[in-house]
């Protein structure tokens, strides 16, 4: 597991992501970030002149193969870090084996917050990242009584109660409420639209994952219903699924996220176009690819200072280390071992990008128990 | 824990710890040996001497104890305790992922061969037994074993409700920010209402928080 000594053995990583079943959309794309940020380091003479040796498995898209995988990575493999999941339920699959096997998980996913472990790293958008904005925004442009659909799981729970925090407190209201299964087909969309028409909300707040943001996303147009009268404002809602939806039918609806690919600065372009060159023109990134991209970095850094795998050595020095991201400079909290990220909201085009609406003047801090929230969430 | 015995019985008159255990002392360690009795304990090793041994002790204890053998795919999680031969692949044996163990795990190092101390962390043991199994080994292996797996299940039980109590905190701030505004209270008054009447509903303050938040929705 740790070997420090003078030797060009790969260090060893796991990674885990499912390349099948309802979650294989968005995934899919965290594998390639992953994958591709392991084969940029190699390409340079890997760290401290050892390359980086990933060790994958596809959990199939259920929860508690999760678990058993990072068991088997830990145990048979002889891995210390995991770098995966997606979804909450995943990632509290994972939790106590790397927790009781002293691992470190590496989390590139956005998520309702209220979790600390010293054996994970979150670099995606806790909720003060992106709902707070999200919700001031659509207040703005679009009204006050807000509908909320999600998956029926975790994440969609939770985050749907924060949002309705921020709401309440700033004067709106939510006029409709309607869970489908995790994996939920075509049909189930059909009542939720038509409950949709009959309350006619401003906003339809999604927290719809995987396959199924695909039949949302469709029912909603085919029920005819204008995004620029009352849109579909996710968290969750990337380029990825824009484009397993069509561009037509995404086109109009808002997600807030810290990347989009249409962020302007070097180190994005550069990394556009290395993705596209690897994985085809009409390939887009998203801003789970992207924490993805930027983890491993992080890692790589991480572990040119350590040369150990040794999980309280990286665990240490990673915390305070910064990174020139896609997204811009981001940096791991100390105080939570989460990452501060930027805030942006985006509108999808007719392209399949999104048109960015609102970006945060720097970095946000990340606050995954919204201590700077407690009561004041006045809409400003 | 004998040890302890032997404290209390010196602090009486007749000085340190020279005599041996009186009465008292006996009876201290058989009401402490009573947390083993019907104890659902699986010994999960080969029948020779030193598994025999190890068995008798075991009923000894009064423990019920089930013998399995040979090593089956699969742990069976149906018991409190579970000695077990270690071997290469006993982690992958074990159907609990680690960190959520279903029952205490002993395993049984015989002797032989290079000490694999990772083998035994990713085993995440909660005690080793060494042959041969003598009373004194036996019952500080299962007392361990057993006092670390509680401890462990009641930090897990913890954290949970400290989970649970975050959220709450968070439903009774909200609640009282709303009854300060509505009724034009104190936040002492405030919260004081909110106690009262889940005293008198008998309900927890978080649930009379929660349907003043919810009835406020409805409300307004």
């Amino acid at each position: 597991m740790t070997r420090s000594s003078n030797t060009s053995e790969p260090w060893r990583v796991g990674v885990l992501f499912s390349r099948s079943g309802f979650m294989a959309v968005i995934e899919e794309t965290q594998l390639r970030g992953t994958l591709t940020a392991i084969d940029e380091i190699n390409d340079k003479g890997g760290i401290n002149g050892r390359p980086v040796e990933p060790i994958v498995y596809d959990p199939g898209s259920d929860s508690r193969s999760y678990g058993l995988y990072a068991k088997k990575l830990m145990v048979e493999d002889g891995v210390s870090t995991i770098f995966g999941c997606y979804t909450s339920s995943s990632r509290k699959a994972v939790l106590p084996v790397v927790e009781r096997l002293d691992g470190l998980l590496w989390y590139p996913t956005l998520y309702e917050g209220f979790e600390f472990s010293s054996n994970v790293i979150y670099t995606g958008a806790t909720p003060n990242q992106n709902s707070v904005q999200l919700c001031r925004t659509l207040m703005e442009l679009y009204g006050t009584r807000f509908y909320f659909v999600g998956s029926d799981y975790i994440y969609p729970r939770e985050s749907n109660r924060i949002m309705r925090e921020l709401i309440r407190h700033s004067g709106g209201s939510v006029v409709g409420e309607s869970y489908v299964r995790l994996g939920a087909e075509r049909s189930a969309f059909t009542p939720v639209m038509r409950d949709i028409k009959q309350v006619r909300p401003d906003v339809i707040f999604s927290t719809v994952v995987g396959e199924a943001t695909t039949f949302l996303y469709q029912a909603y147009a085919d029920m005819g219903l204008d995004p620029k009268v009352t849109p579909i404002a996710s968290l969750t809602t990337s380029e990825a699924e824009v484009r397993a939806m069509g561009f037509d039918v995404g086109e109009g609806h808002l997600t807030a996220a810290p990347y989009f690919q249409g962020v302007g600065n070097d180190s994005n372009t550069t990394f556009v176009n290395r993705y596209k060159k690897r994985y085809g023109d009409d390939e887009p990134t998203n801003m789970c690819l992207e924490a993805s991209y930027f983890q491993v970095n992080v890692f790589a850094k991480t572990l040119e200072k350590t040369n150990s795998m040794e999980t309280n050595l990286m665990r240490d020095s990673v915390m305070g280390s910064e990174f020139d991201a896609p997204q811009g400079g981001v940096s791991i909290n100390p105080v939570w071992g989460h990452a501060d990220l930027w805030t942006r909201i985006g509108r999808a085009n007719r392209q399949g990008q999104f048109d960015i609406v609102y970006e945060s003047p720097s970095s946000v801090k990340a606050d995954p128990y919204l201590l700077g929230y407690g009561r004041c969430l006045e809409y400003s | 824990m004998l040890n302890m015995a032997r404290h209390d019985h010196a602090q009486g008159k007749r000085g340190p710890s020279q005599k041996p255990v009186g009465r008292p002392g006996q009876q201290n360690v058989q009401a402490q040996q009573k947390s083993f009795w019907d104890l659902n304990v699986a010994v999960i090793a080969q029948r020779d001497d030193d598994g025999e041994r190890l068995m008798r002790e075991l009923q000894r204890l009064r423990c019920n104890v089930r013998h399995i053998w040979p090593m089956p795919p699969q742990i069976p999680v149906q018991f409190d305790l579970v000695f077990c031969a270690l071997t290469e692949d006993l982690p992958q044996r074990i159907p609990w992922i680690p960190g959520e163990p279903e029952a205490a795990l002993v395993v049984i190092d015989c002797g032989e061969g290079e000490l694999d101390l990772q083998l035994i962390h990713n085993c995440a043991a909660h005690g080793v037994m060494h042959y041969p199994a003598t009373p004194r080994s036996t019952q500080t292996c299962v007392a361990l074993a057993r006092g670390h797996f509680l401890y462990e299940k009641r930090l897990r039980g913890r954290i949970d409700k400290l989970d649970e109590n975050l959220r709450t905190m968070r439903s009774v701030e909200r609640a009282k920010s709303l009854l300060i505004r509505m009724k034009d209270v104190t936040e002492e008054e405030a919260y004081n209402y909110l106690r009262r009447q889940a005293m008198e509903r008998r309900v927890t303050i978080g649930a009379v928080a929660n349907a003043i938040i919810d009835s406020h929705e409805l409300l307004s």
